[in-house]
Formats: structure tokens, sequence, C-alpha cells
């Protein structure tokens, strides 16, 4: 029997702790079984060791799981003498409780915004249920920068596989860092650390019967973040290694939640955006190092295929909206054979997806459509960016993908352009 | 023979000749109202496509589409002259059946009466296939995205049958608020579709048979031998 600094309290759904609560750490799940013991404990060690004198609670925000989730969430404890020299004072309290609304990450970080604003506390932290390669430090890395350093929110920067979040890679977080010019490597990595104040402000927006509500809420938070002047840095956690995200999800309704809220994002902050040019860097907490990821398999075939079919049955859709430039380019594309030979351009990838976002703007369909006809294309520009980085290291790959960025800043005169003359 | 030839010809002729003359000022009515009708018509359909092209509605109709779907049908005029062509022939329609009012022959009357109380049948039938032809464009572009991105290559096809589909929909409803062919049309369509889905089912069921296993394998294999690649894309 291990000692405990503290002894959480079991508590149910409703049961909140007393309003004396400094740090809160968020942790949203559905069905999670098989990793989030893990998680809890990674979270407990890190708020026991690097926050000791401070009240804290661990809130599980549940989607209805049936695998037991909730209960290894309860019963999930950490061996304090294998982590901990001495026996630091702590205050941890753990609160397992539903959410309600859209079934989705969003609606389950909205349980946990509110339960931030009743505590009133300082510092929030969220950590995806579904990391294997969490540990004590991350909490350490996501809270002490709003806790100690005055930043309002904190992003995570981890050394993922080369081909480990693709949309990330190819349009979020270029798209992003030129609209509002600052470099967050991962605007939608999931895991981050923010003040009371920027939780309460999240709450207060209307966004939660919308697609922020699933998918699109990591990319919406950062994105108020960078829109409302909050002080943002990056903390580096290390390597990400996780569960696919909710693997029934297809592809095509994953990208619509994810991009279509940063198309929406464009709307509502289009006075923000619109004068930036260029980008800096975000101040980076923690210390670099380099790890080992192992080799995935990826079906180049299947991509380039399902590209082609794009072309040839969405083609005259994609005319209502793309330049002529970018559908010689796409055509083009489309009829090259040699697997070496294909090559999605980064300038008419950039004017891709600057054209979707105007589409978007013009409402030259329906939305939903638009993006989801998006899917081929960013599956040809994956494919495109494999061939071309196959047997090139992490630091050449994050190099291609500087290019790339550069790119889309340097394509920001257009899209600002054609933004203001809508028809 | 004088009174008899008074009587069979010159009587009834007099008698012709004085219901012309007596008509003639109704006449004369009727064909000014038609023709300032013509002109009203003519300054209508000038205003209308003013209009259109004013608050820019043949960019958004040709945004949607619509020139290409006119184009399909053969109707080669671009869509703001179309919709002003319409109203003129629909004032000129108004004031053809005031001319026919004013001119107060019993006949034409009876049949206007018929003719307008039908004019709504008319309307509705042409809402719901506006109404149709939205929707069979909306959800035929659905169904072919949906079906580019779940890899199907037929996936122009089966867009062009939902199309298609919806449109039969539409013209059924149709030609029923019109009461043409009411019980005709409707078995005729029962017929239709159930010989489609009939003929689908087995085509899926002899021509397509691995294909349905393939993707019932593909459906409730383990989790494990699940996903041809492992991208994670978020």
């Amino acid at each position: 029997m291990s000692d405990r600094p503290a002894d959480p309290s079991r508590n149910e759904p409703g049961n909140v702790p007393a309003p004396d609560v400094e740090i809160l750490v968020g942790i949203p799940s559905f069905n999670n079984a098989a990793t989030i013991g893990h998680v809890v404990r990674a979270v407990e060690a890190g708020l026991t060791k690097y926050f000791p004198g401070h009240r804290s609670v661990l809130v599980n925000s549940d989607g209805g799981s049936t695998d037991g989730t909730t209960d290894i969430v309860r019963e999930a404890s950490v061996d304090y003498e294998s982590i901990l020299v001495d026996h630091r004072q702590g205050g941890l309290r753990k609160l397992v409780t539903p959410y309600h609304g859209i079934p989705g990450k969003g609606s389950a970080f909205r349980k946990i915004f509110e339960i931030a604003r009743e505590l009133g506390v300082r510092a929030c932290a969220v950590v995806d249920s579904d990391l294997r390669s969490i540990t004590p430090e991350w909490i350490e890395l996501l809270v002490k920068p709003v806790l100690e350093e005055g930043y309002e929110y904190v992003a995570p920067y981890y050394l993922r596989h080369k081909y480990d979040g693709t949309i990330t890679n190819t349009i979020v977080y270029p798209l992003t860092r030129a609209l509002y010019g600052k470099r967050i490597r991962q605007p939608i990595g999931g895991d981050f650390g923010f003040s009371g104040r920027l939780a309460s402000l999240y709450l207060d927006k209307n966004v939660w019967e919308s697609d922020v509500a699933r998918f699109g809420i990591d990319i919406w938070m950062t994105t108020t973040a960078l829109a409302t002047g909050a002080r943002i840095c990056q903390a580096f956690l290390g390597a990400k290694i996780h569960d696919a995200k909710d693997p029934g999800a297809d592809l095509s309704a994953m990208l619509h939640q994810v991009v279509g809220s940063v198309f929406g994002l464009m709307e509502e902050y289009a006075g923000t955006w619109r004068p930036v040019r260029g980008s800096e860097p975000a101040p980076t907490f923690g210390f670099a190092y380099s790890v080992g990821l192992e080799p995935i398999h990826v079906n180049l075939d299947r991509m380039m295929e399902m590209f082609r079919l794009g072309i040839k049955d969405l083609g005259p859709f994609y005319r209502s909206f793309l330049p002529q430039e970018v559908l010689a380019a796409l055509d083009g594309l489309a009829g090259e054979t040699d697997r070496d030979r294909f090559v999605y351009p980064d300038e008419a990838w950039v004017r891709t997806v600057l054209s979707f976002a105007l589409a978007c703007h013009r409402q030259v369909a329906s939305r939903e459509h638009i993006i989801k006809s998006l899917t081929p294309l960013y599956l040809g520009k994956v494919a495109s960016f494999v061939i071309a980085t196959w047997d090139s290291s992490a630091e050449d790959v994050e190099k291609r993908l500087e290019e790339l960025c550069l790119a889309f800043e340097r394509d920001k005169d257009y899209l600002v352009g054609e933004w203001e003359s809508k028809a | 023979m004088k009174a008899f030839f008074d009587k069979v010809i010159v009587g009834p002729l007099q008698e012709v000749v004085r219901k012309i003359v007596a008509f003639l000022p109704s006449l004369l009515t009727g064909i000014l109202v038609f023709a300032a009708g013509l002109v009203l018509a003519w300054l209508v359909k000038l205003l209308v496509v003013r209009i259109i092209r004013l608050f820019k509605l043949d960019a958004t109709l040709a945004r949607a589409g619509v020139p290409d779907a006119l184009k399909k049908m053969a109707v080669k005029d671009p869509p703001d002259r179309l919709i002003g062509r319409t109203f003129a022939w629909l004032v000129a329609f108004i004031f053809f059946i005031l001319a026919l009012k004013v001119m107060k022959v019993p006949v034409i009357d009876e049949l206007l009466e018929k003719l307008l109380l039908y004019v709504p049948n008319i309307i509705v039938a042409l809402v719901i296939l506006t109404l149709g032809w939205l929707l069979a464009n909306f959800l035929g572009r659905a169904a072919l995205i949906a079906s580019v991105n779940a890899g199907v290559k037929l996936a122009s096809l089966l867009s062009r049958g939902v199309k298609a589909v919806v449109l039969l929909f539409a013209f059924v409803m149709a030609f029923e608020q019109l009461g043409i062919g009411r019980h005709t049309v409707v078995a005729a369509f029962a017929i239709a579709f159930g010989g489609i889905v009939l003929a689908l089912a087995l085509a899926f069921g002899l021509g397509g048979k691995d294909l349905a296993r393939k993707f019932l394998e593909k459906r409730i294999r383990k989790d494990g031998e699940a996903g041809p690649d492992d991208l994670k894309h978020l």
C-alpha cells in the first residue's frame, strides 16, 4: 500500500468540489478504457509532483462510455513512492461527470469550461484520453506558463511521425499561420493549457450547436485565442503517440468539421486576419529532443486513385469555383501515370485551399458540399507529399512544410483581394 | 316572293350586321386592352431583366448552375431574359383574359371561368417542378460527392440515378396536381419504380455478389484488420 500526498475524492456527477481550486485538468472521453487509465495517472502524478502547494481538480467529461471508462478514471491511482522522493502535500480531487448536447469533444470541453468557471480556477489544461505517450511533465508544461508566466494560452508542440496529422500539416497549420501571423505548429493538437479567464470567454461564445461541438473545438480554441489577442506560447511535449481519432468517422466528415471550422472562423475574424502579413514565432517552453518514431504503412495507390476519381467525377463542380490555372494543374496531375512525377505543386495547393475558402465565403454552393469535395484533392496532396518525402528525415520534412507555409504567406494578398471583391 | 326573300335572307343578315355593329365597340375595347397589355408586357420584360442585372441575380443563378441546366434542356436564352420573358407572357396572358372579359361573350365567359379555376393547379404544379428540380440537383451532388469520397467507381451514374428518381417523383406529383392521367401516371410510376428497384436488386445480387461479400467482410471484420493504411489525418 502506497502513501498518497492527497486522498482524491471520488466525486459523482453534479458533486462539484469547493470553489477554492487553482488548477483544473480536463479529460474528455468516450469509450477510452484502453488508454485513459494511463492518462489519469500521468495527470495525477504531474499535479502532485509539480504543483504540490496548489489545490487541483481532475475533471473527466464523458460522453456515455459503455466500456468502463469512467470506472477506470475513478479507480486509477498513482504509486507515489515510485515517482516522488518526498511526500508533497497537494489537494487533488477527481470529478467524473457526463456531458450533454451534441456528442463530441467540443461538448465535453464545454462541461469542463463550465466547471472551471464555477470553481474560478486560475489555470486549466485539457489532454486527450487516447494518449499513450503523456507523461507528468506535460501537465507542468501546459499549466506553468499560465500560472507563473502570465500566458493565457499554451499550444502543444509535439514530435509526431512525419505522416501523422496530415490535415494539420497540409491545411490547418499553414493556413492559420498565414491568416493570423503566429507560428502555432499544432493548432489542433488536442492538448492545451489556458487561463480561467479564457475558459470563461470560450463558454460565453454561442458555438455549441455547430461543428465546434465536435472535431472543430481544437482549431476554434486556438483561433479564438489568436484573434482575441491572448498571450500565446507553445510547450514542447515530446512525442505524441495516440490512437486514431474516432475510427468510425470518415475522412470527409473530419475534413468538413475541421476545415469548415477554419473557414467559418475566417468569416468571424476577417477584420483581424486581413491586415496581417508574414508570421512570427511563438515563445516555446520545454526541452526539445529527438525521439524514435515507428514507420507506418501508407497506401499511395489508393490515395492517387481517389484523387483521379475526384477529378473525373467532380471536375464540373470544381470548374464553378477553382481558377483555370489550378484546374489545368489538376487535370495534368490526374493524367500522370508515373508515380515519381506525381507532384501537386505547393502554389497550386495553396490556390486550391484558398479557392475553397473563397467558395464558402461566396456561398457558391452548400458549404458541406464544397468542403467535402476537397477530400480527393487533399488525398492527392498527401500522396504527392508522401512521394516527395519518403526517404526524408523528420527535419527535412519540417523544412518542406516550412516551404509550404511560406507559399501560403506569399498568397495572402490574393486571398485578401478576392475576399474583399466578394461577388 | 320579295316578302319571303326579306324574311329568309335580308332579315337575318340585317340582324347579323346589327349584332356586329353592336359588338364592334366591345371588340375594339378588347383589342385596345390587349394591345395595351402587349406594350405593358414588353415594358415589364425590360424592367425585370434590368432588376435581375442590377441585383446581380444573374451571377447567382449562374453559380447555381441554371444556365448549364437550361442549355441541357436546349434553352438558348440566358436565365435573366428567360425570366423577363416569362413575366411578359404572364402580363400578356392577364390582359388577354381581361380583353375577352370586356367583350362579354357568354361562351368565352364560361370557358374563362373554367380556365381561371384551373390556373392555381398550374401554378402549384410549376412550384412542385421547380422545388423538385432544385432538390434533385442538391441530392444528386450530395450523392456524387459522398460516393466519390467512398471511392465508388460509378459515382457519376449513381448521382444521375438519384437525380432522375427525384425528378420523376416531382413530375408524377405535378401531373397528379394537374389531373392529367391521374391513375395512369401513378400506376406507371409504381411499375417503373418497382422495376428499377427489382433490376437493381437483381444486378447487385447476381452481378455484384463478390462486391457485396467484400463490403460485408470489410464492415464486419475486426479492428485489427481494418484500414488500408496507417495515416492519422488529425
